[in-house]
């Protein structure tokens, strides 16, 4: 029977449910029903919930269904359930279970709220609530937007409060004592007596029991786990032992391994192909045309080298996409967008009155750009797909399996049910694996090879070259300085839409409406300028793109914050001094007062070629300030120190949300100082990481790192590091040497150590 | 062709200009070492041959020349992990850890030639291993503690 | 300077494939056969090839680090990663060139076919010696320092000649695949230009 407790919170309930060998505990979605993938395993009678912890007589089981790229999601989904279960997470099997509608990211797309994060009125939360909706209709079971944590937070510790007190009932009925009487520990009910009962052993009586679902969750005064400085991540060991396998180590019997050319040119025809040569390559066992995703030549070998090898020498007539061929004439076109009543998409910022303090002041005008930016993870696109007559196994790292199993049944001319997709451990992504055209290609190369499981891989130069990328957009900005304060900044970005071009490839829908990611970052930041508007134009598609590690802050956190600099510069003010005095964001302003304290910030000078930077955004509800300096040495521009503050409302995991931190600081200085695309004949020239360097470890450097807990509620961690970075390392760079960077990559500028 | 992996003895039959990285991976399921790459800019194939860190993409199976390989999967002993290892758990190094293979090979081999290494030392010997995470402030500390490690040993 | 008994005598060098052709033919025109006119052109040509990037990257002098240069990165600039060939030449403080310049012991057709990826010979990766200092250096002072046999290794002519036939790593500037530009002339015709440099008695510019 499903036996469904009461509403436990607004969206959800936990129940349980019995199972072969135990019993399950999961959410119920009381918005409306939504079908459950335990169905098919259960009975007649049988209770269907989406499970975050199964046990059985073998074991202990955590599923963790938001998918781990690096940022450690799998581990924090597995601590938030053990820390109301009492389990230590390494004494557990943890899964990301197959995916199910039910798994629904409510969080993901509220940073497209039309109210700043740091609004936190009544109305501001009203709207947030529908935005969580509006995944459920959509499918939604994404990875994505730093919003595991947030969504996860209270579902998965309930999950576990509700499990532990089932199991208590069902010892306290085994033992015929109050469940108040007993406690739990390690994996164990421990008896008044201090007997203990092992989970598993509890398992059968468990599902045979209402669940208690009247929990109250642990204070976080109380946690064993969580906030504790130290928590090591569950899948450490097996990365420093190389036996974490990501998608691209699977092996299944009698597989056979891929490799594919595809139009660089995205959307663009194969009008022709030569592969004489290729298939006379040693272990080479056939060579095929794909249509699906992105048209190309596969070739299935033995090896992934020799399918690799093969695939270089098919020889391919492509026809041209729908977009310029060259980055200059993209570049054209933004320009050519911003500022024009016809470009025109969204304005949320429009305070006191810009015009008017335009047409009077003295106006300074500057100019910004940012590149095509690829995401370029160490783990270059691969899926293993199984087709037989009656299923479709896929086995992927992704952020998006529901959308990846309806194109697979759509390619493969199978009901979404008959598609099986099990998530695999992602290495890296950024905003990757929220694609799937080498899922759509390794469908089709089974579908040819029928009962044979195919991994399909792209080489580093198939992957840097079919990137889906950040979208380059350039900035006018205009603003007045008056009395030594800022008094005006108006600032205009021109982009390519980003959010439809995205969800149009999963879904074949076009999102009406404006494309909120244009400014998102720049008109959103928590400061009082008296006028104060920030504009978004939308430019003609150009190449297809897609998100990027923090998204339109990625870039509007430069232009803003950069812009920001140059107008203090301008009124003679001290760059921290002003940023806080225009700051009307009580928790930010703690950011920035911290990042001061933390860095003995006493003005941007630090003499002898040296100087500092500071910078601010507020990004996915993170308020978060960084400060760099840098030396301007004989051999280039050398980073030094960098000190960054956060504030993330509740931190879980202290030690890898500084990881996060440092790393999304890292992640952004690769691209801010020496990476772009550039499109040449419709593909990027850009081909494998010898030109696309990144950061390494020598220029990296020494990075402090703070996490304040004064913002209300609880952020995802995995974003609003990148923002700030590079606007604090031009403005470092400005101080130390007087020149202003308004270009990304800044080495087309100024060289680097 | 025969090859020998953290001491087992295998036979394959590849073309004699197929990298390592490929014999392992796809032909032994070895897959510690990792493709990310394939023309030495990355380092996350790193293993050792005869003890030395070398990017098993650049070396042709054909050149092993009876080489010992040793993987990731052979770097710690039968009961203890490897000093390296050992710091890299401690100071929580990986995020998607898809080069930390690498990267602890790269460290155990430097660590062998220079078991008192500098920052600078680091620097120069750690910056052909690329992770694109961010994880160098922690590879940088986790080197000292397993050189601490080493001497202590 | 003078020239061993051997001079009249061509000698044959197997190059292996990674030079273009097989075999590399010494042959020094006889001597006072040549004017200092026509050893300064040959030396023309050799400093050409000298300074050419695929051999002065790896003759950086003093600096321990090598240089790139190329298509992809524009003009020279200090080799990525942070590399440092040390006082050993060969990385073996920090990291070998071996490392990732593994070696090739046969000569497989597509050697350094991948564009971008390190490029590997017959014998171990390394700098040149320091006294052989070309990068950025002028023809003269090149000049000085190849004809000194204190800075050349204690070499005469048909010795440098004998040493380019055997070095594999120079072979590679002719042939150095994966699109890269290969040095100026052909390996045949530098060891040419060289005997006649030094029958002509090594002349340097201005010297």
């Amino acid at each position: 029977m499903p036996s469904v407790g009461k509403i436990a919170r607004r969206t959800f309930l936990i129940g349980s449910a019995a199972i072969a060998g135990g019993v399950a505990f999961g959410a119920y979605l009381v918005n409306r029903p939504i079908p459950n993938p335990l169905l098919d395993d259960l009975g007649e009678g049988e209770a269907a919930i989406t499970p975050f912890v199964k046990i059985t007589s073998d074991g202990v089981t955590l599923i963790t269904p938001r998918a781990d790229k690096g940022q450690g999601s799998y581990s924090i989904q597995a601590y938030l359930i053990a820390e109301e279960l009492d389990i230590d997470p390494n004494e557990t099997t943890r899964t990301p279970g197959l995916p199910d509608q039910a798994y629904y990211n409510s969080e993901v797309a509220t940073e497209g709220s039309p109210l700043p994060a740091y609004d936190e009125s009544a109305a501001a939360e009203t709207i947030r609530s529908v935005l969580r909706v509006v995944p459920k209709l959509f499918s939604v079971q994404i990875t994505g937007g730093s919003s595991t944590v947030p969504d996860m937070y209270e579902k998965l510790r309930n999950a576990g409060a509700v499990a532990r007190e089932t199991l208590k009932e069902a010892a306290a009925q085994r033992l015929g004592v109050a469940r108040a009487d007993l406690s739990t520990q390690d994996g164990h009910v421990i008896a008044p007596d201090g007997a203990k009962i092992a989970y598993t052993d509890l398992a059968a009586d468990a599902a045979g029991i209402a669940p208690i679902t009247d929990v109250t969750l642990r204070d976080p005064k109380e946690w064993r786990y969580l906030g504790k400085a130290g928590l090591p991540r569950t899948d450490m060991e097996a990365k420093c032992t190389g036996a974490e396998k990501y998608g691209i180590d699977l092996a299944l019997d009698g597989m056979l391994f891929a490799s594919i050319c595809a139009n660089p040119g995205i959307g663009g025809a194969l009008e022709s192909f030569d592969a004489s040569e290729a298939e006379t390559m040693p272990g080479v066992k056939r060579v095929l045309e794909v249509k699906a995703g992105n048209p190309g030549v596969a070739v299935i070998a033995t090896n992934t080298w020799y399918a690799m090898q093969a695939a270089n020498a098919v020889v391919c007539n492509w026809g041209a996409p729908n977009y310029p061929a060259t980055s200059a004439e993209m570049f054209d076109l933004l320009e050519a967008a911003v500022d024009t009543k016809d470009a025109y998409d969204l304005r949320q910022r429009n305070d006191g009155d810009v015009e008017a303090a335009l047409s009077e002041g003295e106006v300074f005008e500057a100019q910004y750009r940012i590149p095509f930016l690829a995401h370029a993870p160490m783990e270059p696109m691969n899926a293993v797909v199984q087709v037989t007559d009656d299923r479709v196994d896929i086995w992927t790292g992704t952020q998006i399996p529901l959308f990846i199993r309806d194109r697979a049944a759509l390619i493969s001319g199978m009901d979404a049910e008959q598609v099986f997709v099990h998530v695999q451990p992602i290495g890296g992504s950024f905003g990757h694996k929220l694609e799937m055209t080498h899922v759509e290609q390794a469908v089709e190369i089974a579908m040819a090879e029928k009962g044979t499981p195919i991994k399909l891989t792209w080489s580093r130069e198939e992957d840097m070259t079919h990137d889906y990328p950040r979208p380059a957009s350039v900035m006018h900005g205009r603003g007045i300085v008056k009395d030594g304060r800022v008094d005006t900044v108006d600032i205009s970005v021109s982009q390519q839409a980003m959010a439809p071009s995205w969800f149009g490839r999963l879904t074949g829908m076009r999102i009406p409406g404006p494309d909120p990611t244009i400014t998102t970052g720049s008109w959103d930041q928590p400061f009082a300028i008296p006028n104060y508007r920030v504009t978004g134009y939308r430019a003609p598609d150009l190449a297809p793109v897609s998100s990027w590690r923090s998204v339109g802050a990625s870039g509007n956190g430069f232009y803003h914050d950069t812009f920001l600099d140059e107008l203090i510069h301008k009124a003679g003010a001290d760059p921290l001094e002003e940023r806080l005095r225009l700051c009307m964001h009580a928790p930010s302003r703690k950011v920035l007062e911290t990042v001061g304290e933390m860095s003995g910030w006493d003005g941007p000078s630090l003499g002898d070629g040296r100087g500092r930077g500071v910078a601010f955004c507020l990004s996915f509800g993170v308020p978060t300030a960084q400060v760099i300096e840098v030396t301007n040495t004989e051999f280039g521009i050398r980073l030094d120190k960098a000190y960054i503050v956060a504030d993330v409302g509740r931190v879980l995991d202290p030690g890898n949300a500084e990881a996060q931190l440092f790393g999304g600081l890292i992640y952004a200085l690769s691209h801010a100082i020496n990476s772009e695309l550039t499109y040449e004949d419709y593909a990027p020239l850009q081909t494998n990481y010898h030109d696309y360097e990144g950061l390494r470890l020598y220029q990296t450097p020494e990075i402090e790192v703070k996490i304040l807990e004064n913002m209300p509620g609880i952020r995802g961690i995995g974003e609003p590091g990148v923002p700030p970075a590079a606007p604090a390392l031009g403005n470092a760079i400005f101080a130390a040497t007087g020149q202003r960077l308004r270009e990304m990559p800044f080495n087309k500028h100024i060289g680097f150590v | 062709m025969r090859l020998t992996v953290n001491g087992t003895e295998y036979e394959v039959d590849v073309t004699p200009d197929m990298p390592l990285l490929w014999v392992l991976r796809d032909e032994l399921n070895i897959t510690g070492p990792k493709y990310g790459c394939g023309i030495a800019q990355c380092g996350a194939c790193t293993v050792h041959v005869d003890g030395l860190a070398v990017r098993s993409c650049q070396l042709a199976i054909g050149d092993l020349a009876g080489g010992e390989v040793t993987t990731i999967e052979g770097l710690a002993q039968p009961n203890s992990l490897h000093a390296v290892q050992e710091a890299w758990i401690e100071h929580q190094v990986a995020q998607c850890g898809y080069c930390q293979s690498g990267q602890i090979m790269q460290a155990a081999s430097f660590l062998d030639l220079n078991p008192t290494p500098t920052d600078e030392d680091i620097d120069t010997a750690m910056s052909a291993n690329l992770c694109r995470c961010g994880t160098y402030p922690r590879i940088r500390a986790a080197i000292h503690a397993a050189a601490k490690k080493l001497q202590e040993a | 300077m003078k020239f061993t008994a051997s001079l009249c005598l061509a000698i044959a060098v197997a190059t292996g494939a990674l030079a273009e052709g097989a075999d590399l033919v010494i042959a020094p025109p006889a001597e006072g056969s040549v004017s200092k006119q026509v050893g300064l052109e040959a030396w023309a040509r050799i400093y050409e090839v000298a300074s050419h990037p695929r051999c002065a990257n790896c003759h950086t002098g003093p600096s321990d680090r090598p240089m790139w240069s190329g298509p992809t990165y524009g003009k020279a600039r200090p080799h990525g990663m942070n590399i440092r060939a040390g006082e050993s030449r060969i990385g073996a403080e920090s990291l070998l060139c071996s490392t990732c310049h593994t070696t090739k012991a046969e000569d497989w057709e597509n050697a350094n076919e991948m564009p971008h990826a390190a490029p590997r010979v017959a014998m171990g990766w390394a700098l040149a010696p320091v006294e052989a200092h070309w990068f950025g250096r002028t023809s003269e002072e090149i000049c000085a320092q190849l004809r000194d046999p204190d800075l050349n290794g204690g070499r005469d002519v048909l010795e440098i000649a004998e040493h380019l036939g055997h070095d594999l790593i120079l072979h590679w500037a002719w042939a150095p695949g994966g699109g890269r530009e290969p040095a100026p002339y052909s390996l045949q015709e530098h060891v040419d230009d060289i005997l006649i440099w030094g029958v002509a008695g090594y002349p340097c510019p201005d010297t």
